[in-house]
């Protein structure tokens, strides 16, 4: 630590300008992983955000909702399954809501219609108004960015195509579907909307598209043992099954990884750089002799605090763009994320570094002489 | 137990295409603590071997290195590199400085290579540099400093960690006459009041007169003059 600070702070333009590099990769880094947690969570905060375990699903559905169909009363037979605490129904169709009559462009909002049975573990605890009713088959619960589209407590809108009408009587935090917000409805008032058409419900009584299960131990062989034709999988996998999800995030994520291969290189290649530059000087210390751990130790606390610097001051940019950003941007940087992007930087860094390391190792402390005869 | 350095009979070798070449031929030399010797001879004669077999940086072909009557022939590097810290104070040509580190830094660490610094090493380190004339350039870094600085500066650090041998690599090489005998004196002098073995590799004539013994090496071979 004592030659790494001291060189430091000798140098400190040539330091400052590694640790600018490092900083727009770490910033840059941070960004990314923000937007990639921010659009998977439009995409599939409704599943990943609901008390669910397992997911049973039609046979040949591809763990996607929209192929799906079941119907309602295999709910009761999966409860007495072993190892399922609790099952419940859920339903999901695109729509489209209408504020009145109008014509114009902001007046149409795109919604995400998922039908619940009421009081079951899928209903979001509401943050304002109340909660769904089966008494009440129009009356909704929905997320709350809809307050942006201009929707209030207790407004009633029309579905664009269709005769049905809903009343929105709570709202919802974080519950979106698809990229767009989720509007929760009795199952029977879902049933109405998503299989309005003679023979879309494929002649099944009361049919949704998936059953939830609750029970940590659940083997979904024996599920689908005992069910007919289904397919069941963990939640994790109905999230990835999303139409888009994979494509989605797998892009970002191949991102994040290259970026991280990226920096590895910089910093390692920066790293060598000056330390075969530096080839005298180690080859003087250990000629008086410093041992190849004291030097190590040397290149290594430089790394550290070179990229825990550049690391900090990355973060601190983060959250600076964070405030600025547009509201409609899908950003969203959550505390665990950015400390598990920032140990994976360091840890880059610091491995990086080892190439150095072992560079130095094999310096010969003769060539500070001068002269081999 | 015999105090200094020996070398006993060393013979070192290089291989150079099938032939191999005897750098050094068989030479042997003691040095006792006090003692302040000197080793001449054309370039190519092997000066450097020699010195860098009794610092401890290279290992001979054959024969024993004996510090304070401790066989150090067969030592692994990292006991070498312990040697070389603790035991052995090397003088190099001009420049061989850390560039980043101020004097009194040059010093410390090598404190720190060993350890701690304590409170007293550091006072033992800035009552040396007063010693050498250095008293008021502590916080000067390298380029700062002329080369009959640098040159004691290196001879601090050579003393520091009160070593029992002191090699020194044409200390003066870079210097004019005036700076060279002042640093020669300065060896000597630290040398004497130190009780240290001293020796100077140096293909300058004018320093003989501050050692004890001369000895020149030609082609391997080293004879008392």
């Amino acid at each position: 630590m004592f030659l790494a600070m001291k060189e430091i702070m000798r140098n400190k333009t040539r330091f400052s300008m590694i640790v600018i590099i490092f900083v727009l990769i770490a910033w840059l880094v941070f960004i990314l992983s923000g937007l990639g947690n921010g659009l998977s969570t439009l995409a599939a905060s409704v599943f990943k955000n609901m008390d669910a375990d397992y997911v049973v699903f039609q046979q040949g559905s591809q763990s996607s909702m929209s192929k799906s169909l079941l119907p309602e009363q295999w709910v009761a037979e999966a409860e007495q399954l072993p190892d399922v605490s609790a099952a419940a129904p859920m339903g999901s169709t695109m729509a489209t809501a209408l504020k009145g009559q109008s014509n114009r462009n902001e007046d149409k909002v795109d919604i995400a219609i998922i039908g619940i049975q009421p009081g079951t573990f899928l209903e979001p605890p509401v943050v304002e108004g109340e909660r769904l009713s089966s008494d009440h088959p129009n009356n909704v619960i929905v997320n709350v960015t809809m307050k942006d589209e201009g929707f209030r407590l207790g407004d009633t809108f029309q579905l664009d195509g269709s005769t049905e009408s809903l009343t929105i009587v709570g709202f919802v935090k974080d519950q979106t579907y698809n990229h767009v917000p989720a509007v929760f409805t009795p199952m029977a008032e879902w049933r109405k909307i998503a299989f309005a058409a003679p023979g879309s419900d494929k002649g099944i009584a009361d049919p949704v598209n998936a059953i939830m299960l609750q029970g940590k131990n659940i083997d979904p062989r024996a599920v689908d043992g005992k069910l007919t034709d289904t397919d069941t999988v963990t939640r994790a996998k109905a999230v990835q099954g999303m139409p888009g999800y994979k494509e989605e995030s797998g892009t970002i994520l191949m991102m994040l990884v290259f970026l991280l291969a990226i920096s590895a290189f910089v910093l390692g290649v920066f790293t060598y750089v000056m330390t075969i530059q530096k080839t005298h000087q180690f080859g003087i210390m250990k000629a008086i002799g410093a041992r190849n751990g004291f030097l190590s130790r040397a290149i290594m606390s430089q790394v550290l605090v070179l990229s825990l610097a550049s690391i900090v001051i990355g973060v601190l940019l983060t959250y600076g763009t964070a405030a600025i950003m547009p509201k409609g941007m899908p950003f969203k940087l959550e505390t665990n994320l950015v400390v598990g992007y920032s140990i994976v930087l360091l840890v880059i860094a610091l491995l990086s570094s080892l190439v150095s390391v072992r560079r130095m190792t094999k310096m010969d402390p003769l060539q500070a002489l001068g002269r081999v005869e | 137990m015999e105090q200094g350095l020996q070398l006993r009979e060393i013979t070192k070798y290089y291989a150079e295409g099938p032939n191999r070449i005897a750098a050094l031929d068989h030479v042997s030399i003691s040095v006792a603590p006090g003692e302040f010797v000197a080793v001449v001879g054309p370039s190519g004669s092997g000066k450097s071997t020699f010195l860098s077999i009794a610092g401890a940086l290279l290992r001979a072909s054959e024969g024993e290195v004996f510090l304070n009557g401790r066989n150090i022939t067969k030592l692994s590097d990292k006991e070498l590199s312990n040697i070389r810290l603790k035991e052995i104070g090397f003088i190099m040509q001009s420049s061989n400085l850390v560039p980043y580190l101020n004097v009194l830094d040059q010093l410390l660490v090598v404190k720190r290579m060993a350890g701690k610094v304590k409170a007293e090493d550091k006072k033992f380190a800035i009552r040396l540099l007063e010693e050498l004339g250095l008293g008021s350039k502590l916080a000067s870094f390298p380029e700062e400093l002329s080369g009959g600085e640098k040159q004691r500066t290196a001879i601090a650090r050579a003393f520091v960690n009160d070593p029992n041998v002191i090699l020194a690599d044409e200390p003066t090489a870079s210097l004019d006459t005036r700076r060279a005998h002042e640093v020669a004196g300065l060896i000597a002098q630290e040398v004497k009041s130190r009780r240290k073995a001293a020796i100077m590799v140096t293909h300058d004539e004018r320093l003989l007169e501050y050692c004890d013994k001369v000895y020149r090496m030609e082609d391997g071979k080293l004879n008392l003059v």
